[in-house]
């Protein structure tokens, strides 16, 4: 195979000089020119053992990127047995290089490290994932029992935080919870008419909202719309509080952050979503009543005595009754996740989406578990 | 001279790392301990394993006699914490924030407690005007001073400075290296503070611990800057650390 060894570009110039072949480097040796530049370097092609020698004295820039490109090739010379030095730095071009060679000499260094490890993931995975579970309850079970510590001895400052709480978690989210149940029941209502009416028995859309309102859909409403606004609040506000380090701030002060923040919240939203039930069930019933007095000529007097007559006070019990453990529920979930943040913004966001997400998802799971409850028991 | 802080064969890893590795370490009554090393070398673990907030792998510290287990009460009438960020409760008032140590260590009337409190934010440099103000409204400098303020609150016997002057100007840094000095002379205050300042370093601490190879060097600035270790060598051989020493060099306190 014959073909000139002698070539020049713009980048570099060859001169075969027998036992070795000098490169001269020139240019601008920088990040936009990096294509080129390997180019450039890939056809610096010396005989079998020849020698190789950078002259790097007529550079002009050179960056990080440049300086890899020239250093990679030196080292792939090197392993294809072709000794390879670069000279005629200046001194600033040559901190460069430096870093490069130094970054590539821990690069190399990690790597044996890291290859004895492979056989064994399946087990590190299996010991992480038993360590996590363990911390877990651990921390669980720690949490449990200073809150019940913190409940025997209340204090006045969580008595405080409580108040606060109902007020924000439960007085606050009245409007939002009352308009759409308020609308949930005009839907319901407009559902059961046009169907009801077919076999001539329109009066009994009465009976279907006022028992689907409070039994189900009251409490399920205000439980979910409170999942999304206070339970993300809790997480996002407690994830907040540990990344600026007021949690471990209370640590030190010889607060239990566990009783002075979670306590406050669950007895607080304990004490709301009930109330927001309430509120709940009489909005629904409320945007019942328009329809059946509005479209379907039900008039109001007949409304009340068919509510009053169709619903038992059991169904509202039972609607009622759900309240305080999906409380539990979302404020549990939301307190836990806001107390897992531990470095990041962006786990922050995660813990919050994590803990509506899962709120809900409970919510809806342990609404099925009691309705199954509550047909066996024949309520 | 008796040990205030005492860590033993502490000992802190994370995965495969180890940052700790069988670590010891007294901090002296009355010192200024300078905490240095480069990242990953564990000074904030070391900090927060001393106040409680960590759980080590294993090693034990003990604090004024108590020995200090992970997330169970510490003496915290007796140590005051200045966080990185300040950590003020965000949902309190300035003035509430001092007073919350206060209320938690004492059965003061409430007069006094706010009285307390406003001597406390007076002596750190703050004007009563921001008393009523909430932490987000401060300044990040402010929002030290006043932690600073919350830490001196209940006179404690330790203080603990997480970077006091990171995120400071050169004029505010020197200020709060000032009132360190000054509280530390004038409140028999022992005072472990992790910083990368070495204006502060040179200027402030009596003696040095340098985190390195998963232990610990200690010894007076003179004896560290003696030291033999590569590490230690070229942190304090920087231009930067030349500066600061000879700067240093005069005025420091003896």
């Amino acid at each position: 195979m014959i073909f000139s060894r002698e070539m020049t570009n713009s980048f570099l110039s060859v001169e075969d000089g027998q036992d070795r072949l000098l490169v001269s480097v020139r240019g601008n040796w920088t990040f936009p020119n990096v294509l080129v530049l390997e180019d450039a370097t890939a056809s610096v092609m010396p005989r079998t053992g020849q020698a190789v020698t950078f002259q790097c004295a007529g550079l002009e820039n050179i960056d990080i990127a440049g300086a890899w490109v020239l250093y990679d090739r030196t080292q792939q010379l090197s392993e294809l047995g072709n000794k390879s030095e670069l000279t005629g730095f200046r001194a600033a071009h040559f901190k460069f290089l430096r870093n490069i060679i130094d970054a590539a000499a821990i690069r190399e260094y990690e790597e044996p490290q890291v290859r004895p490890e492979r056989p064994k993931v399946l087990r590190g995975t299996v010991e992480n994932l038993g360590r996590a579970t363990s911390t877990h309850i651990e921390d669980l079970g720690q949490i449990a029992r200073s809150i019940l510590d913190g409940v025997r001895r209340p204090s006045l400052i969580m008595i405080g935080e409580t108040i606060k709480q109902v007020y924000q978690t439960g007085v606050q989210a009245i409007p939002v919870v009352v308009v759409i149940t308020f609308l949930i029941g005009i839907v319901t209502a407009n559902q059961a008419a046009g169907q009801l009416e077919k076999f001539g028995a329109s009066v009994l859309v009465v009976d279907l909202v006022s028992i689907s309102i409070t039994r189900e859909m009251g409490v399920l409403l205000a439980a979910i719309m409170v999942a999304g606004r206070s339970g993300s609040a809790f997480a996002a506000a407690l994830g907040v509080m540990k990344l600026n380090e007021e949690v471990d701030a209370m640590r030190v002060l010889g607060l239990n952050p566990n009783q002075m923040l979670i306590i406050p919240r669950i007895v607080g939203l304990v004490i709301a979503l009930p109330v927001l039930t309430i509120f709940a069930d009489f909005a629904g019933i409320a945007g019942g009543a328009l329809i059946a007095v509005g479209s379907m000529g039900i008039s109001g007097l007949q409304f009340v005595e068919r509510v009053v007559y169709s619903t038992d006070l059991v169904d509202f019990y039972v609607g009622l009754s759900k309240a305080p453990v999906f409380a539990l529920l979302i404020a549990a979930v939301g307190t836990l996740r806001g107390m897992q943040v531990k470095s990041s913004a962006e786990e922050l966001g995660r813990k919050t989406t994590t803990a509506v997400v899962q709120s809900i998802f409970m919510i809806i799971v342990v609404d099925a578990l009691f309705a199954t409850l509550f047909s066996r028991l024949g309520i | 001279m008796e040990a205030i802080i005492s860590v033993r064969n502490l000992v802190n890893r994370f995965g495969k790392q180890v940052v700790h590795d069988g670590l010891s370490l007294d901090v002296q009554q009355d010192e200024i301990l300078g905490v240095v090393g480069g990242s990953g070398t564990g000074k904030s673990v070391l900090m927060r394993s001393i106040l409680g907030l960590q759980k080590p792998t294993s090693g034990t510290i003990t604090v004024l006699g108590q020995k200090i287990e992970y997330h169970k009460p510490g003496p915290s009438c007796c140590w005051g914490v200045l966080f990185q960020g300040g950590a003020l409760l965000s949902g309190l008032t300035v003035q509430e924030n001092v007073e919350l140590p206060i209320a938690l260590n004492s059965n003061m009337p409430v007069e006094t407690r706010h009285e307390l409190a406003s001597l406390k934010l007076l002596m750190t440099g703050l004007s009563l005007s921001v008393a009523d103000k909430y932490p987000s409204e401060l300044s990040g400098g402010m929002r030290k001073r006043v932690s600073l303020a919350r830490a001196l609150a209940v006179e404690p016997k330790i203080l603990f400075l997480d970077e006091p002057t990171a995120g400071l100007d050169p004029i505010a840094a020197t200020e709060f290296d000032e009132l360190i000095t000054y509280l530390h002379d004038n409140l028999d205050l022992t005072i472990m503070m992790i910083t990368h300042d070495v204006d502060s370093l040179f200027g402030v601490c009596d003696r040095i611990a340098v985190l390195v190879d998963g232990g610990v060097v200690v010894g007076t600035v003179d004896e560290i800057l003696g030291s033999d270790h590569p590490w230690i060598k070229h942190y304090f051989g920087v231009p930067r650390a030349q500066r600061a020493r000879a700067a240093a060099g005069g005025s420091r306190r003896e």
